[in-house]
């Protein structure tokens, strides 16, 4: 029989004995900064991802804090794609943060449930802002809204003026048009770059490229029956949008890895690198006018809107503008009070200048100061795109939806679906969609 | 009869491979080598791949994603250790990847000795029952998981995520000791037995060290999918500032914010301390080289 | 001493059947609380779970609404939905892999086994990929596998062009894709798996069938692998749910069950169902349905593994 050297019991003692005090050691800690939080000072647990990353939070709480005395944020951060996740358990038991973060649009109005509507005083801070409608119920903002925005987000179609040069064209006066556009990639196919650098993977084409195309043949009256689920896709304009998204990889716009790459960071690498000539992708919280800028010089850098297909739609000269966090508080929170000013604050003008100056976001309210930001002549061109914005198509798909439109785009640009099919797949999607019934 | 179970002495083992090899042809042995050695490239490169990223700056990995650079930078690992606190998360993640891979294994050894040795009503039906919670999908609990965690009062707690992780790896721990312990002669228990050892005395000083390779092996595949996992300690710890290493390492990509270098540099962070107990207890495995156990 | 214990065994037949009684009642009571802490976790912190999980299958949600019970109309729906079909079926393609995850592993530990040079290396090397979390491994892949990436690049330069297809467009090639990254995740687990089984294997048994001029493969395939059985039959288990469960975060970094539909598992669609749709039933649904199959494939690996072990003798 053999006797264990008596190396291994010890081992297994020892790392009993660091386990054990390693936990003593955690709850004295956390007992010390239970005891630490006073009982004149409300504490508010948000709810967040982080939009516009960690530096910026931390100033947006310092100030909120210096600004509200009483009120202590507790930050509860999970990373983005495994918010939903977090937040479902905790509106089902009705329970945790007191203020809440999510996407404008369906995403907000399907968990209306959970929130509280802002009341009057609130909605005041609305009135400095370009647009608040995307936390109110049926973007409209006489019905009962739930959250206000933090920033501005969009989609513009972002060009490398040295590739283009390269290719013969004239880099001042970048293609307007669908035809042009289809006319400027066979030169930029000629010296061996990428027309367009677009990845089709995940969530992005549907929330972020459909709307680029819907703004050819939607007005904002059929884009509220698309949200209240009355446009069916087998509707002629919805067919035409997705046959013009079909095209883009039809005509030999994209890299043929599209499908299978995300765009955030894939696509974007490859127009970074200087490997392409346009791309599609958003104005904020990435800062993708300050990455492609620092990364191609400032000088290089262009944006515009995405190239028309009808010319002279009624929405074709707007900007397809997301508020792309919406905070709201949440209905079972006992501390409403202090959750409203948060929200009041975040769509204040002192959080706007932190979002542009640290997070180089954009933000929405119409008081910020203009002369404080970067020189770029891409954020000037979008600062003067984004003055006319119009209704997200995008913020309207339910989950079914935008799932069913991004792996229909992604089959169809690889010819194993017909856009007949991939129309019947988009109707079966909102028929079974919770929201839209 | 021969008592096969434990590991025999490394000497005769040294001598009996060494008969062996000079039976096999060289060229085989070569072949072996070389087939093992494309094998390694192919699992060293993707790490290699994070280590050069994780040295980039951002512009340099958009324009050269799988090659090497010379403009080698570490802005990446001071950005990790300015985002994170580091510190309180590596203690957060030592705390319940320890609590939990101790409390599993303890558990484990006790229901498999149950199982698989002592006379107990039912014993196949509760080894089937263990087994089976392996095979429950994370995604279809996570909701259920949440509500009895609170219902507890676990919620935002160490105890809680370490009893999750316990639980989740106790069906792999029992599935593997029960194996190992089945495959050892009940006669050694009987004379321990007879000997007027105690059931414990007989787990502990008996059954343990004859399962040190199967312990190390758990111990290494529970390490490292505790260290690694984010579902449960988002579930259970929030984003407090309890989360744990992998938590932080996940909140450096943002929403669009997705920096290859800094990601990679935030992994090879929190790989450093799995590959430290991997070399800890993969000694365990084949005790060769070790002085061995005493006959 | 094994010549003591059969004399000990020899000499206290008569007295034995007394002890043995009282022996027995002892043992139940230890062997119960021994039993119990193992029992309480699993039962708090799983079957529970999965129970509500299973209240919840049976229950219509439409988004964070009030639920109201359906019984059975979301397993009637799941099996309609050509998504679902699609899932199981690309399942199915996954698990015809499966001897080759419990294969390829053991040959590797059997080479290693043998201690030629440099076996430390290899065994950590191995075992390296287990280490890296998903998300990395998918964004490595993908660059690794684009059109124009590493893996096309090499196959291209050693010849062999026609095979430099576009891995993660085609929508059979991407589940090939997809199963041998999770290949290359896990494969080095098994390794180690198997290493620390044939570390209880008896020399002298091997020593005594090489001496017998047993070859190569007649001493992997009769010796070997009948007394590593139960550690294979636990590796296949394991492969089993790692196949059909463990995959997810492989899945959303890497394809996110694209194109199309091509990469959709089962575990991924309780994901997106649950989460995207807002379908908590549903999932529920999928998710017991992905169950039930895993539990009863594992249960059939672990009974003829019972069978062994029971029938086995020393």
């Amino acid at each position: 029989m053999n006797v264990t050297p008596l190396g291994d019991c010890g081992r297994g003692r020892g790392f009993f004995r660091t386990a054990l005090s390693g936990l003593v050691i955690a709850s004295a800690m956390t007992l010390a900064s239970y005891s630490a939080h006073a009982s004149d000072v409300t504490t508010i647990k948000v709810l967040n991802w982080q939009p516009g990353g960690a530096k910026y939070w931390a100033a947006l709480v310092a100030a909120f804090e210096k600004a509200n005395p009483t009120i202590k944020v507790e930050l509860e951060t999970v990373p983005n794609d495994k918010y939903l996740e977090i937040q479902g358990p905790y509106i089902t038991t009705k329970s945790g943060p007191d203020v809440m973060e999510n996407n404008e649009g369906l995403e907000l109005f399907d968990r209306r449930r959970a929130y509280a509507k802002l009341p009057p005083d609130v909605l005041e801070a609305g009135k400095d802002l370009l647009t608040y409608s995307g936390g109110c119920l049926n973007f409209d903002t006489t019905q009962a809204c739930y959250g206000l925005p933090l920033g501005f987000q969009g989609n513009v179609m972002y060009y490398n003026k040295a590739v283009l040069k390269q290719a013969g064209l004239d880099p001042e006066s970048p293609p307007k048009t669908w035809d042009e556009m289809t006319a400027a990639c066979k030169a930029v196919k000629a010296i061996g770059k990428t027309c367009l650098a677009l990845g089709m993977m995940g969530a992005f084409p549907a929330y972020w490229d459909f709307p680029e195309v819907a703004r050819n043949y939607l007005t904002e009256d059929d884009m509220r029956a698309m949200l209240a689920g009355k446009l069916p896709w087998t509707d002629p304009k919805m067919v035409s949008i997705l046959k013009g998204m079909a095209s883009i990889t039809e005509d030999g716009w994209a890299n043929s890895s599209a499908p299978s790459i995300t765009m955030l960071p894939d696509g974007a690498d490859i127009f970074q690198s200087g490997n392409a000539a346009f791309a599609g992708t958003i104005i904020s919280d990435a800062v993708n006018w300050a990455a492609f800028g620092a990364a191609l010089g400032d000088a290089n850098l262009g944006a515009m809107k995405w190239p028309t297909i009808v010319a002279n739609a009624p929405l074709a000269d707007k900007f397809s503008g997301s508020e792309s966090s919406v905070f709201g508080v949440s209905e079972w929170s006992a501390k409403k009070d202090a959750g409203f000013a948060f929200v009041k604050w975040i769509a204040g003008k002192e959080n706007a200048a932190l979002l542009t100056s640290i997070a180089g976001g954009i933000s929405l309210n119409k008081n910020v100061d203009k002369s404080a930001l970067p020189k770029s002549q891409a954020l000037s061109q979008i600062l003067k795109l984004i003055e006319k914005p119009t209704l997200h198509a995008g913020a309207l798909l339910s989950g079914q939806e935008s799932d069913a439109l991004a792996r229909g785009w992604q089959e169809v640009s690889l010819g194993h679906l017909t856009v007949e099919e991939w129309t019947q797949r988009m109707q079966a999607a909102l028929a079974a969609s919770p929201g839209k019934r | 009869m021969i008592l096969s179970s434990s590991p025999p002495p490394t000497g005769e083992r040294e001598r009996g491979l060494s008969v062996a090899s000079t039976l096999r042809s060289g060229v085989i042995s070569w072949l072996v080598t070389a087939i093992l050695v494309v094998i390694s490239v192919v699992t060293l490169y993707p790490l290699l791949f994070t280590v050069i990223n994780s040295l980039k700056t951002r512009t340099a990995f958009a324009s050269d994603p799988l090659g090497l650079t010379w403009d080698i930078t570490f802005e990446n690992y001071v950005e990790t250790f300015r985002r994170m606190d580091f510190p309180r998360l590596f203690l957060n993640s030592v705390v319940t990847t320890a609590g939990g891979l101790l409390l599993s294994t303890v558990a484990a050894l006790f229901l498999a000795y149950a199982v698989t040795k002592l006379r107990i009503p039912g014993r196949n039906l509760i080894f089937l029952f263990i087994i089976s919670m392996l095979v429950i999908p994370s995604q279809i609990i996570i909701y259920p998981l949440y509500e009895t965690i609170l219902d507890l009062g676990f919620g935002g707690t160490y105890q809680g995520l370490i009893f999750a992780y316990a639980a989740f790896g106790l069906p792999i721990s029992t599935y593997l000791l029960a194996a190992y312990f089945r495959s050892i002669p009940d006669e050694l228990l009987e004379a321990a037995r007879l000997d007027g050892a105690g059931e414990i005395r007989i787990l502990f000083s008996v059954l343990l060290p004859i399962s040190a390779p199967a312990i190390a092996a758990l111990s290494i595949l529970n390490f490292v999918w505790m260290w690694n996992d984010l579902l449960l300690p988002l579930v259970i710890l929030g984003g407090s500032d309890k989360k744990t290493l992998m938590v932080g390492v996940a909140l450096l990509s943002g929403q669009y914010d997705v920096s290859i270098p800094l990601i990679s540099a935030g992994l090879v962070v929190a790989l450093l301390p799995v590959m430290v107990v991997y070399l800890f207890f993969q000694r365990l495995i084949l005790p060769g080289a070790v002085s061995g156990a005493v006959r | 001493m094994a010549d003591a214990v059969s004399e000990l065994r020899q000499s206290s037949s008569p007295g034995r059947a007394d002890s043995k009684r009282s022996f027995t009642h002892r043992e139940a009571i230890v062997g119960l609380l021994f039993v119990l802490p193992g029992l309480t976790l699993a039962i708090l912190f799983k079957l529970t779970p999965l129970l509500r999980g299973a209240w919840l299958s049976l229950l219509e949600t439409r988004g964070f609404e009030d639920p109201t019970f359906a019984g059975l109309s979301n397993y009637q729906a799941m099996v309609r939905d050509p998504v679902f079909i699609q899932a199981f079926r690309n399942a199915l393609v996954a698990f015809a892999t499966l001897p080759i995850w419990i294969i390829f592993p053991l040959i590797l530990a059997v080479l290693i086994f043998q201690r030629g040079p440099g076996w430390k290396f290899f065994r950590a090397a191995f075992f390296l990929p287990y280490m890296i979390a998903p998300v990395v491994v998918g964004i490595m892949f993908r660059q690794i596998l684009a059109p124009d990436g590493a893996l096309n690049a090499f196959l291209r330069a050693s010849g062999l062009a026609p095979l430099a297809i576009e891995w993660l467009n085609g929508s059979d090639s991407s589940l090939l894709s997809l199963t041998a990254v999770a290949l290359w995740s896990f494969f080095g687990l098994g390794v180690l798996t198997y290493l620390s089984g044939l570390a209880t294997l008896s020399e002298e048994v091997i020593e005594a069938a090489r001496l017998d001029g047993a070859g190569y493969w007649r001493l992997l395939i009769h010796i070997i692998i009948p007394l590593i059985k139960p550690v294979m039959g636990y590796w296949t288990v394991l492969c089993t749910s790692g196949l059909l469960i463990w995959m997810f975060p492989l899945i959303y970094a890497l394809t996110k069950g694209g194109p199309g539909n091509s990469t959709m598992l089962p575990e991924y669609l309780v994901f997106t169902t649950t989460f995207q749709f807002m379908n908590r039933g549903s999932g529920a649904a999928i998710g017991m349905a992905l169950f039930v199959f895993v539990a009863l494939f594992s249960a059939f690996v672990v009974r003829r593994m019972y069978v062994e072990g029971s029938g086995k003798s020393e």
